[in-house]
């Protein structure tokens, strides 16, 4: 059953091809799944499926909110529909059908959505999808990933099928960097990947920021500060023991996404930390309650502070921070 | 060579003599007992001391000095004190307060109890005593790690000013009660008895069994094949590890004759 | 298929006792949606104890006939029909609309048996209902989609991605219906938002569209049979009805899109059925 893919073949395709060719697969043996898509299935690289699976494709044309709504009847029916879509239209648009034809029934859809966040720099607001997680984290019976790069896009579609249940899983638009050259052994849907240890600080990331923080911690190695990095790549549910582990490993959470800092992991993290009772200190990378400028991805990941060097910077201020509360610094007798 | 003295000095006052408290606590000598204990020095920048107070049997120590001991063994120059608490001279310091001979007996059969197990080439027998051996050495050089950072030794000084918030452990596999931790941020130091469990402390140095930690702490054993053993673990970052290791025998070269 | 007067006959007496049972679940809950669900039972009851293919014993039967009111909020009409088939107990309807209660305003398909969709946001069924006529192609399988629409509700643009999606497939195992009871909440569907010329749009959306009249089964019969016949084209019938039909007081008023009934009316309500359903049984068989 294992799909696997060279590092070659990683750097040949962008995740959104890693995760249609995966779809074809997958389809080959379950003929349950089926894909929709709104006009968009040449950006979204659902055309392959299309292409070998033409009886199973649905192209609605320009009409997002019939797309959910058809995707809910078939799912509805016995079919594991996927439909394909940008996560802002798929997250505002359609919302409305997301939320009552799918979420309220929770039928066995699985949204893909791509060009998160601000991965279609060049289009402006209009395509940008930066509330998307907040936005699909409130609706009950979703499950909501980011998977950082092609290789865990594979393995989130994969805990998809296996889910039953709606599913949205939002990805970038086009080729990612990748994080997990040799592919994810054992991913598991709702537990982090730890993919760097430390205790001076946590830095918990989803989607484009993940390798950021990779970045950030290798960086920061080179000066002596040892940073955890947690990809929590299943925003709900939520890895809370993970995210507990590190409160009370490390004292200090970095979270980092291509998405505002309102509603999204970054309040997710908050949510956790605050209810846990454990004090530490918290700082939430990403978009800072705006619109985003028109720009490349990097440049615009750079502005808002999650490439590597925003981490970086990040951590080196929280270090400086301070929460512990006794300043009691005389030895114990 | 002044500040080297001063090391010493202060050391074995702020380091070494406050496990006088555990060592007669643990064989009995202040059983019973009341009254005020001081050892103090006179050192170039002024009388040094501490005390222990003790309340029938129940010991507190405190750094300074007291206003009205009871017992007072007072060193009256920083030569004699350090040459005596290095083993090299057994000639006593002024004793004030011979009447309550109880207490005095106590001091001296503690300090000497210390002197034994602290400068012992071979490694106890029973397993009490291990314990407590290993206890007392990791409490001492804690301790004394962050009495060198107080008193300035640039050393010890480069490594705690750029120092994040972090914390060094010590632990022995099995004996929680040997645990002693440090903890470190820009520039200060806090030295404790026990497990850290506020986070995850930053680097541990961490021993299977009593013998394994007996063997670093006396010096009988070394590093690379306690490591290669996996009596001798390093948890965290090896090389901060590798500067914990120079810090403890830096304490070491100032306490031992 | 035509019908036979006999059933004809049958027909008609299900639709009054499903009337009655309108009112009285109304009565029952205190106020709802009757105009709407009083306009559309009879093209209902035809579906249902005619048209469609279902196992009375299970409402999950993977090759059942669908059926999406996309105007969930004639869920106080449907729930009788689902009494009546058994698929829910009689008893429950006097519950509707309580507390902890299965049954509410708008009928939740992961609740109640024999609903196919939670609909209640009205312009989602169409799309919902094409889902399905599209996973019936995908499988290989032959049951028929229904999809009960409101005409107010066309005023929602969901409405017509779906019709442009249904006639561009020319998906026509879907045969929608559209309970044009020429009437919503805030008024008269023309004084509102104009829908004329209505079946004009939906023939310009690739539909065969016709008209005719929502309370004669002989005449909703024979369009479904036409639909069903045909491959060329999708099929939309529009249901002329009257709001609040059988009703003499509500029939054909805006204002009794939703409604009070208390004990009086309730009663009145009934009589008035009797009355309407003796003079259509009497034409029937007159005829």
């Amino acid at each position: 059953m294992g799909i696997a893919y060279t590092s070659l073949d990683t750097t040949k395709l962008s995740t959104a091809e890693v995760y249609a060719h995966t779809l074809c697969e997958l389809a080959q043996d379950d003929p349950r799944i089926v894909t929709l898509t709104a006009d968009l299935a040449k950006s979204t690289k659902i055309g392959v499926f299309q292409e070998k699976f033409p009886e199973r494709f649905v192209n609605v044309g320009i009409a997002e909110q019939n797309m959910f709504g058809m995707a809910a009847g078939m799912a509805a029916c016995g079919l594991i529909p996927f439909t394909c879509t940008f996560a802002i239209f798929n997250s505002c648009r359609a919302l409305d059908q997301v939320h009552t034809d799918i979420c309220y029934q929770n039928l066995n859809v699985k949204m893909i959505a791509s060009h998160a966040g601000t991965s279609f720099g060049q289009a402006g607001s209009t395509h940008h999808a930066t509330e998307d997680i907040a936005i699909m984290r409130a609706m009950a019976n979703l499950v909501v990933m980011v998977p950082a790069d092609g290789q865990e896009t594979a393995a989130a579609v994969r805990a998809a099928i296996a889910h039953q249940g709606p599913v949205y899983i939002r990805i970038n638009r086009g080729f990612d960097q990748i994080v997990y050259p040799q592919g994810i052994e054992d991913f598991q849907l709702g537990r982090a990947n730890l993919l760097h240890e430390g205790s001076d600080l946590c830095f918990i990331a989803c989607g484009s920021a993940v390798f950021s923080a990779l970045q950030a911690a290798r960086e920061l190695a080179a000066e002596g500060i040892k940073a955890r990095v947690l990809d929590m790549h299943t925003i709900k549910p939520l890895d809370k023991e993970a995210v507990k582990k590190a409160v009370h490993d490390t004292r200090r959470i970095i979270t980092a996404e291509d998405h505002t800092v309102v509603g999204g992991l970054g309040s997710a993290v908050a949510e956790v930390i605050a209810e846990s009772g454990m004090g530490c200190a918290l700082r939430r990378l990403g978009i800072q309650d705006a619109f985003s400028p028109i720009g490349y991805h990097e440049d615009l990941m750079s502005l808002h502070g999650i490439d590597a060097n925003g981490l970086v910077r990040a951590a080196r201020e929280t270090l400086k921070m301070d929460f512990e509360e006794d300043d009691d610094w005389t030895d114990e007798v | 060579m002044d500040k080297d003295k001063m090391y010493t000095s202060r050391l074995f006052l702020y380091a070494v003599l406050p496990l006088v408290k555990e060592i007669g606590t643990e064989y009995g000598y202040f059983r019973g007992k009341t009254g005020v204990i001081q050892i103090s020095v006179r050192l170039p920048e002024g009388e040094e001391g501490l005390h222990y107070m003790l309340e029938d049997g129940q010991v507190q120590t405190a750094l300074g000095l007291h206003p009205s001991p009871d017992v007072q063994l007072h060193f009256k120059d920083q030569e004699h004190f350090n040459r005596f608490f290095l083993g090299k001279t057994k000639k006593l310091p002024q004793i004030k307060g011979l009447k309550h001979l109880g207490l005095v007996m106590a001091a001296f059969k503690t300090l000497l109890k210390m002197s034994t197990l602290l400068s012992a080439k071979t490694p106890p027998a029973d397993e009490k005593t291990k314990e407590l051996v290993v206890r007392l050495f990791l409490f001492l050089l804690s301790r004394g790690i962050s009495r060198l950072n107080r008193m300035g030794h640039p050393q010890v000084q480069a490594w705690s000013s750029i120092s994040p918030n972090r914390v060094y452990a010590w632990e022995v596999d099995g004996f929680p009660d040997t645990a002693a931790h440090l903890r470190v941020k820009a520039g200060k130091t806090k030295a404790a008895k026990g497990k850290y469990t506020r986070s995850q402390p930053f680097f541990t140095m961490r021993f299977a069994d009593l013998d394994s930690a007996l063997a670093i702490l006396l010096q009988t054993g070394d590093f690379i094949t306690l490591t290669a053993q996996q009596k001798l673990i390093l948890e965290g970052a090896p090389e901060f590890g590798a500067k914990i290791g120079d810090f403890m025998q830096l304490v070491g070269s100032y306490v031992q004759g | 298929m035509s019908l036979s007067k006999e059933k004809l006959i049958q027909l008609e007496q299900k639709a009054h006792a499903l009337r009655q049972s309108i009112v009285e679940t109304v009565y029952h809950a205190g106020s709802g949606h009757l105009g709407g669900a009083l306009s559309m039972i009879d093209a209902v009851t035809l579906l249902y104890y005619h048209r469609m293919n279902i196992d009375r014993g299970d409402p999950t039967w993977p090759e059942r006939d669908r059926f999406i009111m996309s105007k969930g909020h004639a869920g106080i009409g449907f729930v009788s029909v689902l009494a009546d088939l058994g698929y829910i107990n009689r008893e429950d309807l006097k519950t509707f609309n309580l507390t902890g209660s299965k049954l509410g305003i708008h009928l939740d398909a992961t609740k109640v048996p024999g609903v196919d969709a939670s609909t209640g946001s009205l312009g989602h069924g169409l799309s919902i209902a094409l889902g399905m006529a599209t996973a019936a192609q995908m499988m290989g399988k032959s049951y028929i989609t229904y999809c009960m629409l409101g005409d107010g509700e066309c005023n929602e643009g969901a409405v017509w991605e779906a019709a442009m999606a249904i006639g561009s497939r020319n998906q026509h195992n879907l045969i929608t219906f559209v309970d044009r009871n020429h009437a919503m909440l805030d008024g008269n569907t023309e004084d509102v938002m104009k829908l004329e010329p209505f079946q004009d749009k939906w023939t310009a959306f690739g539909f065969h569209a016709l008209t005719v009249n929502g309370h004669d089964f002989a005449a909703i019969d024979e369009a479904i049979g036409e639909a069903l016949s045909r491959q060329d084209k999708p099929t939309c019938i529009i249901l002329d009805t009257i709001k609040g039909a059988g009703v003499d007081f509500a029939a054909g008023d805006y204002r009794w899109h939703y409604g009070a009934i208390n004990e009086e009316l309730a009663k009145k309500a009934q009589e008035s059925l009797t009355a309407y359903h003796k003079e259509r049984l009497a034409a029937l068989e007159g005829a």
